[in-house]
């Protein structure tokens, strides 16, 4: 018997388990099991680090956020893809960058997410194709009714981290450079943090530094901003006419970039790897690649609205009729789809990001101090970890 | 005597149960947070093992800036909150002591606050300044605003009713006697009830400095120990480590570092209340 754990509520679950039961019926003898999981990152991964650490071989197929693969990698608790052979040529390439771990790809996209900017069609002339425009744009569009020029994810959390990826991105900035040194600390970190600073309490209410994800989003619903920094689940929910006052007047584009920069969209989503310790990895590797092959992943985008990593399927009339979106404009995103660092000690840096992040944005420290004490402590943890370059 | 021998042997067959369970649910927990502190323990790092390092994390907490800022937050949370609770509920006490119709009624009105658990009291104080989040949260010093107060509405009332049981136990003829040697309200109030009063605030500090000592769920759900960490208190801190970064060892210290500091605060309470009685 096969156990695969994750997101088992609601659609997610509901094509989980018809994908499950087709993969049982095409294996005769075959059992999969499938095994609910917490939503909220933080309990799941908690959660998973418990069973790893006792080498527990089930669940056998694990669906990870993409920022933990490459802690469960270096801690050995999954297995390297390699000897599966798995074919990877289709995926979008960020996608796999942010699964391999020392040169070795420990898991396999499932779906994908990606940081978008959501504009007011009705209040904006066109997609920004600048951080000037952007900046142009966001207080030309604010009225009585529409107060907020921009909104996005400010709260010390995760989320915080994500939009400021897009941003440094933006300016051409890094969090860790290549060589796996810390780089946040750079001029084009400062200006990020200072732009974002900067919106505070002109075009952004202070609220932000409050909001996450759904604040934003029904801020946006409710016609009170005219740029909103989102994941895509917000696609279909702001273009519900009973509950959105945006319903048809809002279109979505690649958070632009500053000369000498680049356009990034902050990549999240599943990936799926094989616990190390299971004693059925062939078997387990089996049902992953069911679980990715395009028919899978075009059906999950169908039932759960969920984005397919697979490049062909964005060449695929039968997905756009699936998502309702302009495939060529949320195809231009997820080809500027930028991972977070990777890395096992990912949640401790981040943990240090946001704070001396939100410490910047909240006043009480200037941008480029944050910015310095925060690579400090992010050195320190590298080197704790003997990581460090 | 050997009667005596067996005697004793007997009372200690009493208090044996008792000790063993004493052992099992505080000395053993207590015991191994001490243990696991003397570790180096990532569970997200398996490949540095579990080496001992002695006293290396309660080095690293003397050098660590958020380990002192959060006691600065734990020390002003507790003074602020419970100089405002005793204050506060010295007045309800003193009103409640008072005959009235419906006293019974406003007593047991009194207590529905501190009945409501914490998590719910701060999640009712959260919607309470939703709406000025941009106000509320997001500036350190105003950030204690709704902590502060959260706090003192839940509590007071336990403290009030504290007092109020201490303010019942003086005999009312200490008040009759003063008034005829022409002690005025004031003063019956500063040579009668409060020194009278003084063994039942001291426990009431004790309760409620101990408890404001140890905050985490009313910061955590309030303000999440921000913005930035400008509200985290040390249990806060302690409990990220421990459970979001899974840093065993240095979290272990860490509640090791709140236990010591709680522990020495019952210690100098015990003192004040010996030499009290």
């Amino acid at each position: 018997m096969l156990r695969i754990s994750g997101s088992a509520v609601g659609v997610e679950g509901e094509v989980l388990t018809r994908q499950v039961g087709r993969f049982m019926a095409a294996n005769p003898g075959v059992q999969v099991e499938t095994q609910r999981t917490p939503d909220d990152a933080t309990q799941r991964h908690q959660l998973y680090v418990q069973w790893l650490n006792a080498q527990v071989g089930r669940p056998d197929v694990l669906q990870l956020d993409v920022v933990w693969t490459a802690e469960f990698a270096a801690a050995g608790w999954i297995l390297p893809l390699d000897r599966f052979r798995p074919s990877t040529e289709d995926f979008f390439p960020a996608s796999l960058e942010a699964n391999r771990w020392q040169g070795r790809l420990f898991a396999l996209p499932w779906f994908m997410d990606v940081g978008m900017l959501y504009w007011r069609t009705d209040l904006v002339p066109r997609a920004p194709v600048s951080l000037d425009e952007l900046a142009r744009f966001a207080p030309a569009g604010i009225s009585d009714e529409v107060p907020y020029g921009i909104v996005w994810q400010g709260a010390r959390y995760e989320g915080l981290v994500t939009v400021f990826l897009e941003v440094l991105g933006a300016f051409g900035g890094e969090i860790l450079a290549e060589d796996g040194r810390v780089a946040v600390a750079s001029p084009a970190g400062v200006r990020a943090l200072e732009l974002l600073r900067g919106q505070i309490g002109k075009i952004a209410p202070p609220e932000v530094l409050t909001w996450h994800e759904e604040e934003t989003r029904f801020a946006f619903q409710n016609g009170n901003a005219v740029f909103l920094r989102n994941w895509p689940y917000a696609w279909p929910l702001l273009n519900e006419r009973e509950k959105s006052k945006v319903a048809g007047r809002f279109a979505v584009a690649l958070m632009p970039a500053a000369p000498g920069g680049r356009p990034s969209a902050a990549l999240g989503g599943a990936q799926l790897a094989i616990n190390a310790h299971s004693r059925r990895p062939e078997l387990a590797w089996r049902l992953i690649a069911f679980l990715t092959a395009p028919d899978q992943m075009l059906e999950r985008a169908q039932v759960a609205g969920q984005y397919p990593p697979r490049r062909s399927l964005w060449e695929d009339p039968r997905l756009a009729e699936a998502l309702g979106v302009p495939l060529q404009d949320v195809r231009r995103i997820l080809e500027s789809a930028t991972p977070r660092p990777v890395t096992p000690v990912y949640s401790e840096l981040s943990e240090t990001l946001q704070i001396h992040l939100h410490r910047a944005l909240s006043g009480q420290a200037a941008p480029e101090e944050a910015l310095r004490m925060a690579a400090r402590q992010m050195e320190e943890i590298l080197e704790a970890a003997e990581l460090a370059q | 005597m050997t009667g005596r021998m067996s005697d004793r042997r007997l009372a200690w067959a009493f208090v044996a149960p008792a000790l063993a369970v004493l052992a099992l649910i505080a000395v053993f927990p207590l015991g191994w947070a001490i243990w696991e502190s003397l570790h180096r323990h990532d569970l997200r790092m398996p490949w540095l093992g579990r080496p001992f390092v002695g006293l290396e994390n309660y080095l690293d907490i003397a050098a660590d800036a958020r380990f002192w800022s959060a006691l600065g937050h734990t020390v002003f949370f507790t003074a602020a909150s419970v100089a405002l609770e005793i204050g506060l509920g010295l007045v309800l006490a003193l009103a409640m002591d008072r005959t009235f119709r419906g006293r019974g009624a406003v007593r047991a009105a009194l207590l529905i606050p501190w009945a409501l658990p914490t998590v719910v009291a701060a999640l009712l104080w959260r919607f309470l300044f939703e709406p000025q989040a941009g106000i509320w949260f997001v500036r350190p010093a105003a950030a204690w605003v709704p902590v502060i107060l959260a706090d003192v509405w839940k509590t007071t009332p336990f403290v009030a009713l504290l007092l109020l049981a201490g303010l019942q136990g003086i005999q009312r003829d200490l008040y009759e006697s003063a008034a005829m040697d022409g002690a005025g309200a004031w003063m019956q109030f500063r040579r009668v009830t409060l020194p009278l009063l003084r063994p039942a605030i001291l426990v009431a500090l004790i309760f409620r400095t101990l408890d404001a000592f140890r905050v985490f769920d009313l910061i955590y759900v309030l303000t999440g120990g921000g913005p930035g960490t400008a509200t985290e208190p040390v249990a806060l801190y302690a409990f990220n480590t421990l459970f979001q970064n899974l840093r065993f060892g240095y979290g272990a210290a860490l509640s090791v570092v709140v236990f010591l500091i709680t522990f020495g605060l019952a210690l100098i309470y015990i003192r004040l209340l010996r030499s009290q009685s």
